[in-house]
């Protein structure tokens, strides 16, 4: 499901365009992208290096080090399961295989109809509520295993029905 | 019961990550609509939003001043009742006061609780009494009153201020930041840097978040002070990515202190510029090791270098840079309001003033705990922390994230400091303290620490990168049941080369884990290698669960819970767990009201 | 100044690192990722020696070590033997057949043990390919991903716009890790196939087009400047020099 480019052209332009051509504003260039677009775009690692003068390979290296960024586009619902150590403890294991089971996507996956993405986070900082998911900016606290199948429902997911891995 | 009558009362709503996922916003946006100007009540009101202190399980938590009551779990639904009763009467609302679970007994104000009595808040004073949002509050309590101070004191004054007080960095190295500024005052190239490394990576911890979502303001006072104890005109705050409340508190922060005269041209009337940029991390722990830090803000990849010539000589663009960690900042201001005696009056001979800790896991009162160094890890764990979940046994308590290790019942009167954790085999980190109960594997706490490095090392060094991912290599077939002979040797001949070859402390300190728990929790690993059992019955390849017939009372709790309906039995009759369906997830044992759920 | 180095006094340059200092007084440390067109990198971690100062011990990396001060050195204790003995079995583990580690595997006596192999492996992420490809102006490829996913590649592991086809990379890798192939007048590498340009004097194939228009855009060549190979080069720079000691006689 990637973004219709044409459409963003002007809008990566002026997302880049907004910082000086220096080699010190990339990351910063490419969270606003990553923001706006879901995704980092090739056309917009090839415009930073064009703005910034930086090659091509080091801004591709750049995208690729940084966990942040995605260079296919997220899920519509990106969901952020913390395995920082006390969602760990509490089980956060067990609902990253649980989205598995019922959505059939392993971290960094996205579904086949681009409406759900999953990635795992170290720790969002929230600990006394583990294990916690954030669906986008949206916080979920003390999720079970039966809570995270009536989150996924929410949005609109389609469950398979059996829990079983 | 009721409290006085004022004319007046503020409202202070926690609006952290954890109330705010509860839903505290509702209940803010509930209190200011109700008291707004129309409202009618003959009481003066103002509601704010304030910052965390991590008590989160009892959120939303609405705290009414001056009367000093403290309401917990506090819904929307609830708000027109507390206007009603407390805002308009002082009346006391029993249900939401906070009701201590063995003592049953209700308090009034979180400050009469142990885990709220027996803190002693420097770095975290403001925390949860102000709106961060607002400069008005900050200065009401004292803000920019040290930075006032120190523009009328000489640089080497205030250096040697920070050096008495005996303060070390509280990000995980523990490094004197009286040194620290004192070798960058002392350069002579410039221009210099000043860094607040906000990249808080520890899984775990959170009190980096906290101030800075809470108190940005004591941060950005500390780096200005420092500017002006060094000769620096430009400084970064470095925020980890995930963290975009604190990044927007931040900004706020930054443009009123523009705006009040703190940052820019002639600060406080001295021929003084000193201006700071935020920086959003991309996403990687490593960038929290200073010289990580440092490329990724020169706009490269976060791949540290040697450390031979340090960061105070030849840091950011190869000058002088001072780079100090969050809570760090939080203490220099209140250093120089109070002199560096008073401080260093606080704590052990050698780790002086307070620590803040991320008290997480399974231990009934989860938080930030700020104590004097020298507190011991039961009175953290029992008195503030009021021991374990659910009845359990302690069984270990993991200090310093992913570089600190694993400390055992034995040694639970050990003082929290420097010192004794590293000699422990652990270390003090940025003040993580996992705390873990017999239903936690160390041997699979070991493989999940290295889980998380394989991901986040940078990959430059050959120990580390190939080390680690060799040791996960090792740990995972352990858990698997492919434990062999000669696997911990090679674990701990491993440990070694990294912790001497590895660049970086990430490659350096990632044997901790493995280490320590191999010296303290031999007898798991050989259950797991040469029984193939796991005792904590977690490694699920390695454990049975059953159902103990003289224990289980038929009350149908597992039964109804089971997410694969592996659980049979008739009502009051005792359950039986099928071994063939059963995966293992656990949910029965944990929440067997009886404890009648067992490892095999 | 003076240092010492395995008991032995050694002149040193102030700044100059442990491992420079080293090679000019002809002591063996031994490196991985180490070329003297780039200077130290410290990644592979193989030429750590102990440094005591001021009757304090630790281990250091001798590629990066800048000499400062009067210090001791020791180039190779029971404990470096070691450390190295492990950061080649853990190479060779990563990259078993390549011929280099395969040497050094028996050199440093390594012992085998349960880790597992991965046959198709070579590279050890020195980076020389890397700082080669720099180092010309190219900047086709770089390092990629982090941790055990860090790998050389050139963006999106298609053929770049920026490859010359150089073979640089090729040319300066330890492990003959970089794929090179060669079929008539056609060469392949980094996924992208070039033309080899003949030599005008003796018709060897010895650069490809787009190489020998970036460095002629680089050197500003004109119209005039052949298309030499690098020996013909130095004959066709001779005749010239003898052309001109004819002419000034």
């Amino acid at each position: 499901m990637a973004v219709d480019i044409n459409q963003i052209q002007e809008k990566i332009h002026v997302i880049i365009y907004a910082y000086p051509g220096e080699k010190r504003y990339i990351l910063a260039m490419m969270q606003d992208l990553q923001k706006i677009c879901n995704y980092l775009p090739r056309e917009g690692l090839e415009l930073i290096a064009e703005h910034t003068g930086v090659a091509f390979s080091e801004i591709y290296s750049l995208a690729t080090f940084y966990k942040a960024f995605s260079l296919v586009p997220r899920g519509k619902y990106n969901i952020k399961v913390c395995d920082g150590t006390a969602c760990h403890i509490k089980g956060s294991a067990v609902i990253i295989d649980q989205v598995f089971n019922s959505l059939g996507i392993k971290p960094g996956e996205t579904t086949e109809d681009g409406l759900f993405s999953l990635e795992t986070v170290n720790c969002l900082g929230a600990c006394a509520i583990a294990p916690v998911l954030m669906v986008n900016e949206k916080i979920y606290p003390k999720v079970s295993s039966s809570g995270l199948l009536d989150i996924i429902k929410a949005y609109g997911g389609h469950v398979h029905e059996n829990g079983k891995s | 019961m009721k409290t006085e009558n004022h004319k007046f009362r503020k409202i202070l709503v926690c609006c952290g990550t954890g109330c705010l996922a509860n839903g505290s916003m509702d209940v803010f946006q509930a209190l200011k609509e109700n008291l707004g100007p129309d409202s009618g009540i003959a009481v003066e009101t103002y509601v704010k939003a304030t910052g965390c202190n991590g008590w989160c399980e009892q959120g939303p938590l609405v705290k009414i001043m001056p009367d000093d009551i403290t309401y917990c779990h506090v819904k929307a639904s609830d708000v027109k009742e507390v206007i009603e009763k407390t805002i308009k009467n002082g009346e006391l609302i029993k249900r939401l006061l906070y009701r201590d679970p063995q003592s049953k007994k209700r308090f009034k104000s979180h400050h009469e609780i142990d885990f709220y009595k027996k803190q002693h808040k420097i770095a975290l004073r403001h925390i949860g009494e102000i709106d961060p949002a607002s400069i008005g509050d900050y200065l009401s309590c004292g803000g920019y009153q040290a930075l006032q101070k120190a523009v009328g004191m000489q640089a080497a004054e205030i250096l040697t201020q920070i050096l008495n007080s005996g303060l070390r960095g509280r990000g995980g190295a523990g490094f004197s930041t009286g040194l620290k500024w004192q070798s960058c005052a002392r350069q002579e190239n410039s221009p210099k840097y000043v860094i607040c490394n906000g990249d808080e990576g520890d899984p775990g911890a959170f009190m980096d978040r906290s101030i800075m979502e809470g108190d940005p303001h004591t941060v950005i006072e500390g780096m200005i002070i420092c500017a002006l104890a060094i000769g620096a005109e430009k400084g970064f705050i470095y925020v980890r990515d995930e963290y975009a409340l604190a990044i927007q508190n931040l900004k706020q922060a930054l443009a009123d202190a523009r705006s009040f005269g703190y940052l820019g041209d002639d600060i406080m009337g001295r021929d003084f510029f000193f201006d700071i940029e935020i920086i959003r991390g991309g996403g990687a722990f490593v960038c929290g090791e200073e010289t990580a830090l440092i490329a990724s803000i020169e706009g490269n990849i976060g791949e540290p270098r040697d450390k031979y010539v340090f960061p105070t000589e030849k840091g950011l663009w190869g000058k002088p840079t001072v780079i100090n960690n969050v809570e760090t900042w939080a203490n220099i201001p209140v250093i120089i309001l109070e002199g560096a005696e008073n401080f260093a009056s606080i704590g052990t001979d050698h780790s002086k003033g307070t620590k803040v800790f991320s008290l997480v896991g399974k231990v009934m009162n989860t938080g930030l705990v700020e104590v004097p160094m020298g507190t011991t890890l039961r009175e953290i764990i029992y008195d503030i922390g009021g021991g374990i979940l659910k009845g359990r046994q302690f069984k270990a308590v993991q200090t310093g994230g992913p570089s600190g290790g694993c400390i055992p019942a034995e040694l639970l009167d050990l003082p929290v400091d420097f010192e004794s954790l590293a000699a422990a085999g652990s270390m003090m980190g940025s003040g993580g303290l996992i705390v873990m109960d017999d239903r936690t594997c160390m041997v699979e706490v070991a493989r999940y620490y290295l889980n998380f490095l394989a991901g986040e090392s940078c990959g430059k060094c050959v120990p580390c990168r190939e080390g680690i991912r060799r040791m996960l290599e090792i740990l995972t077939r352990i858990c698997e049941g492919q434990g062999k002979e000669g696997d911990l040797e090679l674990l701990e001949e491993l440990g070694e080369t990294l912790q001497i070859a590895s660049l970086c402390a990430l490659g350096k300190t990632a044997p901790n884990p493995v280490l320590s728990t191999i010296r303290y929790f031999r007898d798991e690993y050989l259950a797991h290698i040469r029984e193939h059992r796991c005792p904590a019955g977690v490694c699920r390849k390695l454990t049975e669960f059953y159902i103990d017939p003289e224990l289980c009372n038929g009350c149908g709790l597992c039964k109804k819970n089971c997410p694969v309906n592996a659980i049979s039995g008739e009502k009051k009759e005792p359950h039986v767990i099928s071994q063939e369906l059963c995966i293992r997830c656990g949910d029965c044992i944990n929440n067997c009201p009886f404890l009648a759920v067992k490892v095999k | 100044m003076q240092i010492i180095i395995d008991g032995k006094k050694i002149d040193a340059v102030y700044g100059d690192t442990i491992l420079e200092t080293c090679r000019k007084a002809d002591i063996y440390i031994p490196t991985l990722c180490y070329h003297e067109a780039f200077g130290g990198q410290g990644r592979c971690r193989l030429c750590m020696v102990e440094l005591e100062k001021e009757g304090q011990k630790k281990m250091v990396a001798a590629c990066t070590y800048p000499i400062t001060e009067k210090i001791e050195v020791r180039t190779s204790t029971p404990l470096i033997k070691k450390t190295r003995r492990n950061i080649i079995m853990l190479l060779y583990k990563r990259a078993p057949n390549s011929l280099l580690l395969q040497k050094l595997f028996r050199e440093y006596e390594c012992q085998d043990n349960s880790l597992k192999e991965d046959p198709a492996e070579r590279c050890i992420l020195c980076n020389l390919c890397v700082q080669a490809c720099q180092e010309i102006g190219s900047n086709a490829i770089s390092l990629i991903m982090r941790g055990t996913d860090k790998r050389v590649a050139s963006p999106y592991d298609e053929a770049s716009e920026a490859c010359t086809g150089c073979g640089a990379c090729a040319l300066i890798c330890p492990t003959a890790a970089i794929e090179m192939v060669e079929e008539g007048n056609k060469r392949t590498i980094w996924n992208k196939t070039f033309e080899l340009l003949a030599c005008e004097r003796c018709g060897k194939l010895y650069t490809t087009k787009e190489q020998w228009e970036f460095t002629a855009k680089k050197n500003n060549a004109c119209a005039s400047d052949r298309q030499l190979c690098e020996s013909c080069r130095k004959k066709a720079v001779a005749e010239k020099i003898k052309a001109y000691q004819a002419a000034e006689h």
